[in-house]
């Protein structure tokens, strides 16, 4: 890869990389510090990575072991618990930017395996055995994880509708 | 595709960086080539110094070793002027013992 084609790789592929980043912490500055950080890796090694669909890959590998190694040494994996979500409105329209804003926060708060699986299937429409191509794991495993992830979000998604919907109504004066 | 997974798919739909990202980045790689370009340079200077060292201890180990073969070849030259005394004293040794010990034989 050429620096020209650095330069095109960077801007085409940014909005991909970010994505990724910004779905596995669910914050915009720690994304952007990761998106940064891939692609100055692709530069120290850019001579090794042809351009086109071999550098997409690479970026989206490099990006989710990225992410995966900084929930390891640092304190962001246990950044945001489950139980400290705020509840979900009870009826809220399937499109609602507040259960997309929480389903983004349970995603961010699963196990980095867990959630890399999560992010490459639902945001980056990734089958299965692709990301255990990307991820470096079997094809059973990716599954499980996925299975996993999406239980452990939909069974707290229906607990905390059903404690909203049993919750009294307050009001200002009670 | 349930209903679920269509809103898994909503929450994680692609998001755009900040304005400037791709600006901070390429930013960031010149910032290393500079970075790459100045540690080049102190490691040209740091091996030139080096070498500059090491040829000067080879000089001066020649010179050493060519000053011990002088001082050794004028040791031999030293052994062998003494040597020759030696061997000249030896013989007028043995002529003044002949004489002395052996009279009749050198009327």
């Amino acid at each position: 890869m050429t620096k020209t084609e650095f330069e095109t790789a960077v801007r085409e592929y940014q909005g991909m990389v970010y994505s990724i980043a910004c779905s596995f912490f669910h914050n915009p500055a720690i994304a952007e510090e990761v998106a940064q950080d891939v692609f100055l890796r692709l530069y120290e090694g850019h001579r090794s990575v042809e351009a086109g669909a071999h550098c997409m890959a690479w970026l989206r590998r490099s990006t989710v072991h990225r992410c995966i190694d900084m929930v390891r040494r640092s304190s962001y994996q246990n950044e945001i618990q489950m139980e400290t979500l705020p509840d979900i409105p009870v009826g809220a329209p399937e499109t609602d930017p507040l259960l997309q804003e929480h389903l983004r926060r349970m995603i961010a708060a699963l196990p980095e395996k867990s959630r890399a699986v999560l992010v490459l299937r639902f945001g980056e429409d990734m089958d299965v055995e692709e990301i255990g191509r990307t991820l470096q794991m079997p094809a059973n495993t990716v599954w499980s994880h996925l299975q996993r992830g999406t239980a452990a979000i939909r069974e707290k998604l229906m607990r905390r509708m059903k404690e909203n919907e049993n919750e009294p109504v307050r009001t200002r004066s009670s | 595709m349930s209903q679920f997974e269509r809103d898994l798919r909503e929450s994680l739909r692609r998001r755009e960086p900040p304005a400037g990202f791709a600006e901070k980045v390429l930013a960031r790689t010149r910032e290393v080539r500079a970075h790459r370009t100045i540690s080049w340079r102190w490691l040209g200077a740091a091996a030139s110094v080096v070498l500059m060292i090491g040829a000067t201890l080879f000089i001066q180990e020649k010179q050493r070793q060519a000053e011990g073969e002088k001082a050794k070849e004028q040791l031999m030259v030293a052994f062998r002027i003494t040597g020759a005394k030696v061997r000249d004293i030896q013989a007028r040794f043995d002529a003044i013992q002949k004489r002395v010990v052996y009279p009749q034989l050198n009327p």
